[in-house]
C-alpha cells in the first residue's frame, strides 16, 4: 500500500467544562471539526455498516457503500464468505465500480484495465509486458504488492459491519452483550429486502444522530406518535447502554401505557390535537402483530458512530446518516421483512412503511429538524447546547425513557475518539 | 393496443372521449394539489384506489417498498388530515409541469396513461429548487361518467429525497 504522510488541521474546539451535558455548536459547523472526523471517527477504531448480506446474494454479487468519505465495495466471494475492499484503483484511485450494484466476475478499473480479483488481489495490468518488448511495467512493480485495500469485515445476522482501522477492537466487545442480544431478536431469521430510498439532509451528522438518540422528543416532535398512542414515553419502556455507554436501544410497549393524562392535559401539541379529535379512519396501517412474542413494540437501536435498526412494531429497517458537508448528510434507508413472511405480513410490514422514510407519518420531521437547528445555531458558534434531561451522566434510569443520557452517551464516545 | 380493442369493441370516438377525460383529471389533480387544495386530493381516486411513491430504483429490481402508500381512500383521507394537523414541516409549494400523456391501453370505461412530470418546490423564504421528477403510471376508469384514478403510481427517477416529502405529488 502507498501511503504517505498527510495533515489534517487538528479542530480548536474547546470543550464546555460542563462535559457531556453541554454540546458546543461549533462541532456542527466547522471543516475542521469534519475533517478529523473522518480520520478519527470513520477512519477510526469503529464498526460501519455496509450493507445486508441479502444485498449480496451470490459469489461476484457487490454493493457499494460510504464509511464517511471512504467509498467501499461490498462483494461475496467465490467461497459465500463476505468481503469489502476500498474502491480506490491501486493505479491512479479510479474507483472500481461506479453502479451501486451489480455482479462481476473480477474487478477491471475503466481507465488502464488493472484487473483484482474479488479478494482484491491484483490479477493483471494492461500491457504490463509492454508490446513486442519494449514499454511495460518497472522491473520493480509488485502486483502482490498492489492489491486493493482490504476492509476488515464483521457479519451478524445478515447484516455486515466493516473496519479501517487496526486497533477496532471485536465487534462483541464495540457493542456489549445486551445490544448484540436485539440483533438476533430482530434479525436472526433469514431476511427479505423490500426497498431502499434515501434523503438528502441540508444538516450535520450528528444532529440525525442525536435525534435518533433522542426518546425525550419521539412524542413531542413528532405528535401523530403521541396523538395516535404509537409511542408514549407514559408507556413501559426502558434505555438501554451498550458497550461503554456509546450505543443504546429505546424500547416500548405500546400495549402497556401506564396512564395519566399528561399529553392530553399538558401544555403540548398532543394535548391540541386530542382536543381536535385527530384519529385515523383507517385502521389497517395500525393493526400489528407481536413478531418477537415479547409485546415490545418499538425498539430503535443505534450502533456508534452513526447506524440504526430500527423495529416500528411491524416496520422494519436499517438506518446510516453518510456525513457529506458541515451541513449536509445523506440518510440511508433499506427495509425488510423475513423470508418466511406471508402475504398477510408483507403487507402489513409495506403498510407499516409510512410511518418511516422521507414522507414518514412519525420520521418526516426527523428530516428537517436538524436543518432548523443549523439555521439557529448560526452565529452562535461560541454557545453550547443544554442536555441536562435525566441528569449529567450516561446511566440509564430504570423504566423510564424521559432521559438524554443516551444522546450524552453518544458524546461520551465522540469525546473519546476526537480527543476533545 | 389493437387486440384490447377489439376485445372491447370500443369505437375510435369512445376512445377519443376516454382519453381527453382521462387527460382532464390527471391535470385537474395537478392544479389541485399546486394550488393547495389538499382537501379535494382524495376525490380524485376510486374506492378502492392505491396511490404510492417509488423509485425507479426500487421499481427496477421488483422492490415493493413504497415512500408513500394508501390502498383505500380512508388511508387518502388519514393522510390529508396528517399534514394539516400531526405533521410538522417548513410550508411550501409544489409547481408541476407535465409532459403530454401517451396511451398504454385502453378499454371501454379505463384506460392506462403515462405522464412525464417535473416538481419545483418553492419555500416561502424564496428559496426554489427542482424537487422532483419522474413519471406518473395511472389506471383511470370512468364510474357514472367520471373519471377517477384507480391507481395512480409515482415512480421518482432519483432514490434520494430533498428532506422530506410532506405533500402528495
Amino acid at each position: 500500500l502507498t501511503k504517505v504522510n498527510t495533515q489534517v488541521n487538528e479542530s480548536t474546539v474547546r470543550w464546555p467544562v460542563e462535559g457531556v451535558r453541554r454540546i458546543p455548536f461549533e462541532v456542527y459547523s466547522s471543516q475542521d471539526v469534519f475533517d478529523q472526523e473522518q480520520r478519527d471517527i470513520f477512519r477510526g477504531p469503529i464498526w460501519h455498516f455496509l450493507g445486508l448480506e441479502v444485498q449480496v446474494p451470490e459469489p461476484g454479487c457487490y454493493v457499494l457503500a460510504q464509511m464517511g468519505e471512504v467509498p467501499i465495495i461490498v462483494v461475496r466471494h467465490e467461497d459465500g464468505s463476505i468481503g469489502a475492499l476500498v474502491n480506490r484503483c491501486s493505479h491512479k484511485g479510479t474507483p472500481l465500480a461506479f453502479v451501486p450494484s451489480g455482479k462481476v466476475a473480477n474487478f477491471m478499473c475503466i481507465y488502464h484495465n488493472w484487473c483484482f480479483d474479488l479478494e482484491g488481489k491484483m490479477l493483471s495490468a494492461a500491457f504490463e509486458r509492454g508490446v513486442k518488448g519494449k514499454g511495460g511495467m518497472a522491473s520493480t512493480f509488485r502486483k502482490e504488492d498492489n492489491g486493493l485495500q482490504r476492509v476488515r469485515v464483521h457479519t451478524v445476522c445478515g447484516l455486515i459491519f466493516g473496519t479501517l482501522n487496526a486497533a477496532t477492537p471485536s465487534f462483541e466487545d464495540y457493542l456489549g452483550a445486551d445490544l448484540i442480544a436485539n440483533i438476533h431478536r430482530v434479525c436472526g431469521r433469514p431476511l427479505r429486502l423490500l426497498g431502499k430510498y434515501s434523503q438528502s439532509l441540508p444538516s450535520n451528522w450528528k444532529l440525525y444522530i442525536e435525534n435518533v438518540k433522542d426518546p425525550y422528543h419521539a412524542s413531542i416532535l413528532h405528535a401523530f406518535n403521541g396523538v395516535m398512542k404509537q409511542d408514549r414515553l407514559t408507556m413501559e419502556g426502558g434505555i438501554t447502554m451498550g458497550a461503554r455507554g456509546w450505543s443504546h436501544i429505546s424500547y416500548s410497549k405500546m400495549t402497556t401505557d401506564l396512564g395519566g393524562e399528561i399529553y392530553e392535559t399538558a401544555q403540548m401539541r398532543n394535548a391540541e390535537l386530542a382536543a381536535y379529535g385527530f384519529g385515523l379512519r383507517d385502521k389497517s396501517m395500525t393493526d400489528v402483530w407481536d413478531d418477537f412474542g415479547d409485546s415490545v413494540s418499538m425498539t430503535i437501536q443505534t450502533i456508534f458512530p452513526n447506524f440504526v435498526l430500527q423495529q416500528l412494531r411491524n416496520c422494519l429497517a436499517v438506518r446510516t446518516i453518510v456525513p457529506v458537508g458541515t451541513h449536509e448528510s445523506e440518510l440511508r434507508w433499506i427495509a425488510f421483512g423475513y423470508q418466511d413472511d406471508d402475504e398477510r405480513k408483507t403487507n402489513g410490514r409495506l403498510k407499516q412503511a409510512n410511518m418511516m422514510g422521507p414522507a414518514g407519518l412519525i420520521a418526516m420531521e426527523d428530516g428537517m429538524i436538524g436543518s432548523l437547528v443549523q439555521k439557529g445555531i448560526a452565529g452562535s458558534l461560541d454557545r453550547a447546547a443544554v442536555v441536562e434531561m435525566g441528569g449529567h451522566g450516561i446511566e440509564p434510569i430504570p423504566g423510564s425513557r424521559v432521559s438524554e443520557g443516551s444522546v450524552r452517551g453518544f458524546w461520551t464516545g465522540y469525546r473519546a475518539l476526537m480527543g476533545l | 393496443m389493437t387486440m384490447f380493442n377489439q376485445e372491447f369493441a370500443v369505437s375510435s370516438l369512445e376512445q377519443a372521449e376516454l382519453e381527453r377525460d382521462a387527460r382532464r383529471l390527471i391535470v385537474d389533480y395537478t392544479y389541485a394539489i399546486d394550488d393547495g387544495k389538499l382537501a379535494d386530493w382524495p376525490g380524485f381516486f376510486s374506492d378502492p384506489c392505491l396511490y404510492r411513491i417509488t423509485t425507479r430504483e426500487n421499481e427496477q429490481n421488483n422492490l415493493p417498498l413504497s415512500i408513500m402508500l394508501c390502498d383505500n381512500q380512508a388511508m387518502l383521507y388519514d393522510r390529508v388530515e396528517a399534514i394539516e394537523r400531526a405533521n410538522i414541516f417548513e410550508p411550501h409549494y409544489y409547481r408541476h409541469v407535465l409532459s403530454d400523456s401517451v396511451t398504454r391501453k385502453i378499454g371501454a370505461d379505463q384506460i392506462e396513461m403515462d405522464t412525464s412530470f417535473h416538481c419545483v418546490r418553492t419555500m416561502l423564504d424564496g428559496r426554489m429548487m427542482l424537487f422532483a421528477a419522474g413519471r406518473y403510471a395511472d389506471r383511470i376508469v370512468r364510474e357514472d361518467g367520471v373519471c377517477r384514478f384507480r391507481s395512480r403510481t409515482v415512480v421518482l427517477d432519483s432514490s434520494r429525497v430533498d428532506t422530506l416529502i410532506a405533500l402528495p405529488l
